[in-house]
């Protein structure tokens, strides 16, 4: 509903909004967070949350962009990501469920972490002209469609196979609901989420290799804010952040929505510095409405 | 047996020192008397900012302000601002600290009026402060603040920072006395303790959460006027980070992350380790990377530790007889 209001408003100011050169564009933007998003939507119907996803992006990116640099073929780069994302994420979820520290504190430390590892590993130089043989998946396109949203709906629909009918996702619902009473019924929570968030990772992981793929470069700032986004995408799609409840393509709308905001005010001349303020006035809005939806049901 | 909260005071002492020791160890310029001065300059702002952290913590619910940041960067830039359009300074300074307040309360609003849970309220105030400090701004400073105002917080007095003697230490010392001396002090202990008993003995929770809410808000405010006097000028981006190295020094210095639990004292020690420790790594020239590391790992650290006291705290409880 809200998308179709924002398309009408930045159609009616900016001619060009509307062109299939920029939907696409906008697509190309929003193809690493969308994936990440799913994850998190995963992470927060969990009960938890990772605020260190762009940490993990960031530190796959720049495995991928040594591994590049030592003539890796593409297939063992994008073995390298995914793994070094799992990795990071069941690190995040062993913490989590060892050390009963709150998943927010959790990942915040680990959050620095990464970026130190980022900065150690960089050193303060860019990893720069990558080659750009991957770079199909966001720029190609295959039957007309860009090969990004071929990306989008295949790790959409898994997630959604996911969550929806294997047990797997059935009982990452019940943590959410009732962490408490999933224990006592014998489901193994620890292992859940221990497996949850290294399904984060890996889309982080993934996302880092369409990043690189887009971008064909690493840059010190990679990742600083795609948490907050992901996060403030999923909650706009309907996810409770106290867990139990969200829905994959309420997240995805989250991300175009908040994708086509951006891009909507550069188009229309609005400083892009805006655009942070936007989101965040935004997000109090959908929360407060959430809010009062609550008291009406409770 | 001890107190664990005596244990942790003692833990944080061991740990300071352990911190200095690594200074020295680390360059030979830790070990001068000019340091001190230079550390201190550091302490009053995360002093500050990890205090209202704590108070925020401390009544439960659980509660958190990840806006906290953006609201000290908002309020330089309204000092700044306000300067510049002729306020007098000192009047602009009482004003900041009014919208520090109010900004706390637009939080305290969603978390308390609302019950919007604190994490996600304050996250999406965090995207809307700290974009407005920016847009308002275009992203340059505000400067013009003339020298005699930049004596607060760079002057010295016996090689201590002016602003420590006259706006951390009293604040710190004020904060301390309510917490263990008032009906306030019992009142924010019990509501994050048990938010239902302290209900039902009388405690009006929430107006009292409210009420540390805005309180954080304008103590995010002074420490706002602090870097105004220190750099000069108003960065937009004064704030960044902020938010989370806050967290960070309220959980390592003891506060448990669900309330109910922690000590100004705690905090205090816990900014001088954090303070040290970069301290420490800059003059070694050791990259900003490990900074970080150290950071993260602190923080991960003490809860871990906080927990362990914990556990051990309910055993003592199960083996008292019924």
């Amino acid at each position: 509903m809200a998308l179709i209001v924002l398309t009408i408003i930045f159609a009616s100011r900016s001619e060009f909004f509307l062109s299939e050169r920029n939907m696409t564009t906008i697509l190309r933007n929003s193809v690493d967070l969308s994936v990440i998003c799913a994850g998190m939507t995963i992470v927060i119907i969990l009960g938890g949350i990772d605020v260190s996803v762009g940490g993990i992006l960031a530190v796959v990116a720049v495995l991928i962009g040594r591994a590049y640099q030592m003539e890796a073929p593409d297939w063992l780069v994008i073995i390298v990501g995914l793994s070094a994302g799992a990795a990071l994420g069941a690190i995040n979820g062993t913490i989590i469920t060892k050390t009963r520290v709150p998943p927010i504190v959790a990942t915040l430390g680990t959050m620095y972490i990464f970026m130190a590892i980022l900065f150690l590993v960089i050193g303060g130089v860019w990893i720069s002209g990558l080659p750009n043989t991957l770079s199909f998946l966001v720029i190609g396109s295959f039957l007309g469609l860009p090969v990004g949203l071929y990306v989008i709906g295949v790790i959409y629909l898994v997630s959604w196979l996911l969550l929806r009918l294997t047990p797997w996702g059935q009982r990452v619902v019940a943590i959410g609901c009732d962490e408490g009473s999933a224990r006592l019924v014998g489901i193994p929570v620890d292992r859940t989420k221990i497996q949850a968030y290294a399904l984060l990772g890996i889309f982080a992981g993934i996302a880092a290799v369409l990043y690189v793929a887009r971008m064909r470069n690493v840059e010190v700032n990679i990742g600083t804010n795609i948490a907050m986004e992901a996060i403030a995408a999923t909650i706009l799609g309907g996810a409770n952040i106290r867990g139990g409840k969200g829905s994959l393509i309420g997240a995805l709308m989250g991300v175009l929505f908040i994708k086509m905001t951006q891009n909507g005010l550069v188009l229309i001349g609005v400083s892009s510095l805006w655009e942070t303020v936007v989101i965040g006035g935004l997000l109090v809005i959908v929360l407060i409405l959430d809010a009062f939806e609550t008291r009406r049901t409770a | 047996m001890k107190d664990p909260l005596t244990q942790r005071l003692y833990f944080l002492f061991g740990l300071l020192v352990a911190a200095c020791i690594l200074g020295s160890l680390l360059s030979p310029y830790f070990l001068q008397v000019s340091t001190l001065g230079y550390l201190l300059q550091y302490v009053p702002i995360l002093g500050l900012l990890g205090l209202a952290q704590m108070l925020v913590m401390l009544s439960g619910g659980p509660g958190i302000d990840l806006s906290i940041g953006a609201i000290m960067s908002l309020v330089a830039l309204a000092v700044a601002g306000l300067f510049g359009i002729g306020t007098p300074l000192l009047l602009a300074c009482l004003i900041g600290v009014g919208l520090g307040g109010l900004l706390g309360a637009v939080n305290a609003m969603l978390v308390c009026v609302l019950k919007i849970p604190s994490l996600m309220a304050t996250l999406a105030t965090f995207f809307a402060y700290s974009g407005l400090a920016l847009a308002l701004t275009g992203g340059s400073p505000i400067g013009g603040i003339p020298n005699w105002f930049g004596q607060l917080a760079q002057g010295r007095f016996l090689g201590v920072p002016l602003h420590m003697w006259t706006v951390f230490v009293p604040i710190a010392v004020l904060l301390h006395v309510m917490l263990s001396q008032t009906r306030t002090g019992t009142h924010i202990y019990a509501a994050g303790n048990d938010e239902r008993a302290a209900f039902l003995s009388g405690v009006r929770v929430w107006r009292l959460r409210f009420a540390l809410y805005c309180f954080g808000g304008a103590l995010a405010g002074v420490a706002a006027i602090l870097t105004v006097s220190w750099f000069q000028a108003a960065r937009p981006d004064a704030g960044k980070g902020m938010e989370l190295l806050s967290v960070t020094v309220a959980v390592l210095g003891g506060t448990h992350i669900f309330g109910g639990i922690g000590r100004v004292m705690g905090t205090v020690l816990a900014v001088l380790i954090v303070t040290t420790l970069q301290v420490a790594l800059q003059l070694a020239n050791i990259a900003q990377a490990w900074q970080l590391a150290a950071i993260g790992m602190l923080l991960i650290g003490s809860v871990v530790a906080d927990n362990a006291v914990n556990a051990r705290l309910r055993a003592m409880a199960r083996r008292v007889p019924a």
